[in-house]
């Protein structure tokens, strides 16, 4: 685990009720700059719940979520966030799209950050192409730009590898390595456990609102996670 | 950047999309003059009945596209779930409010301008000085429903039965506007003297003002979650 000095989120007893479905339960997570954090669970775990109350979209029930150094969890623009849906407007260009959100976070040259942001995710030559032109690993990556945009301090990715084929889903990867290697602070929700595997330094498994396994990437064996996940998942707590 | 610019900004957005995607204007085009035409068809052009309830079937005209409009402007923002992307950044959500409520305004505009234009043809009026008065009613009116609009338009955009319940929620909180506008048209187009001209516009001045400042301050709790 990374130097708890350097927490940047802190979650405490994080808990989330719509009704009678307790979709997050007690949850205690802290998240240090330069973690790389895996969510592994399976579908209806709570998984996107916990990460839509990291972001702000949602708020708890219960438990308090602080970022470092702000009492009030309202740093919405300490956040990136990258879901399936693509928060893009088919109906602008790649660079139109980039262009609106920077204005919207405030950053100064936001055509210049644009243009920088498509020539690292490789789309500089798509940029006068409407969105709703782009395939699915365009999107993504466009979509992952927009995300970046403002150097946030935590980028939340909600199972990023959705609707992509094999060659998006390698291409995806890669741009997560590098993030990775920048040293960017990362939530990652995939149920692609090889691609999870591959890029993270720690690992949680969320199951029934709870988080049911954390370990450090080094503690896990690769080949063996497969059949650890599933003992975890259908066995209960480790 | 400062508030009014990323209003400018996010209005700019919309109307840049709308404009590139013509469909949803066109169709609203269409159903108002629809309803012209169908009532053109049903009474009497030359009787003085007819004559009389021109200014109901204007603004039944005006007021039924709008609601599809209104439906429409956060069903796309939901399809790619960019009203989310807008909720995440740290724009104040009031101001997300405005932004839409001014594209929403905009695009109404010149859709009610159209039919207008329209109608006068339709139901043999002159384009006069009258229509300047008409012109003015339709954007007084045209702010307080949209300003109303939008937040319930917002507000039910991930209900599935959201384009029933749109109508149900809106046309009773907006009957003040209706009936000034109503009234105030009739006043201008049928009445030889507008004796209450003066108080129809007052009112829809004074709504317009409750209802925009209304959907700014309460926007922040339609959106949340």
């Amino acid at each position: 685990m990374s130097d708890p000095s350097n927490s940047l989120v802190l979650l405490s007893r994080v808990t989330k009720i719509f009704g009678l479905v307790r979709a997050v339960l007690d949850v205690d997570l802290e998240v240090c700059r330069g973690d790389f954090l895996a969510i592994f669970g399976p579908n209806g775990a709570g998984k996107t719940t916990l990460l839509r109350m990291v972001s702000g979209l949602t708020q708890p029930t219960s438990g308090s979520i602080q970022f470092e150094s702000n009492d009030d969890h309202s740093g919405r623009d300490r956040v990136g966030y990258v879901s399936h849906q693509s928060f893009l407007y088919n109906e602008l260009t790649g660079l139109e799209n980039l262009v609106f959100y920077g204005r919207l976070y405030g950053i100064g040259k936001a055509r210049g950050r644009a243009e920088e942001m498509l020539v690292k995710m490789g789309l500089q030559d798509a940029r006068y192409q409407r969105v709703g032109t782009y395939s699915r690993g365009m999107k993504q990556r466009l979509t992952l730009a927009r995300a970046l945009l403002h150097e946030p301090d935590l980028l939340l990715l909600d199972e990023p590898y959705t609707g992509l084929d094999q060659h998006g889903s390698r291409i995806f990867t890669e741009v997560l390595k590098g993030l990775k290697e920048e040293g960017r602070t990362v939530l990652l929700i995939t149920h692609n456990l090889g691609a999870g595997l591959e890029l993270c330094g720690q690992i949680v498994i969320q199951n029934k609102g709870e988080l049911v396994f954390q370990a450090s990437r080094g503690q896990v064996d690769a080949s063996d996670f497969e059949r650890l996940y599933f003992q975890v998942v259908e066995g209960g707590r480790r | 950047m400062n508030q009014v610019a990323l209003i400018w900004v996010l209005a700019e957005k919309d109307l840049k999309v709308e404009y590139r995607s013509p469909q949803a204007f066109l169709n609203t085009v269409f159903f108002a003059l629809l309803i012209l035409v169908i009532f053109n068809f049903a009474f009497d052009p030359g009787s003085q009945a007819t004559r009389e309830a021109t200014p109901g079937i204007l603004w039944v005209a005006l007021l039924f596209p709008g609601i599809i409009q209104l439906n429409r402007s956060f069903q796309a923002e939901r399809e790619e779930g960019t009203l989310y992307g807008l909720i995440l950044s740290p724009t104040d959500r009031g101001v997300l409010f405005l932004g839409k409520f001014i594209a929403n305004w905009a695009f109404l505009v010149v859709v009610d301008f159209l039919v207008l234009g329209a109608f006068v043809i339709f139901y043999d009026f002159n384009f006069s000085v009258q229509m300047l008065w008409v012109a003015w009613i339709i954007i007084l009116a045209s702010v307080g429903f949209t300003a109303v609009g939008t937040v319930f338009a917002a507000m039910l955009s991930s209900i599935r039965t959201r384009e029933v319940l749109l109508p149900i929620l809106l046309f009773p909180i907006i009957i003040p506007i209706i009936l000034a506008a109503v009234n105030g048209t009739q006043e201008i187009l049928i009445l030889e003297e507008a004796q209450f001209l003066d108080r129809w516009l007052q009112l829809l001045i004074a709504f317009d003002v409750i209802f925009v400042a209304a959907g700014f301050l309460l926007f922040d709790y339609v959106v949340a979650d």
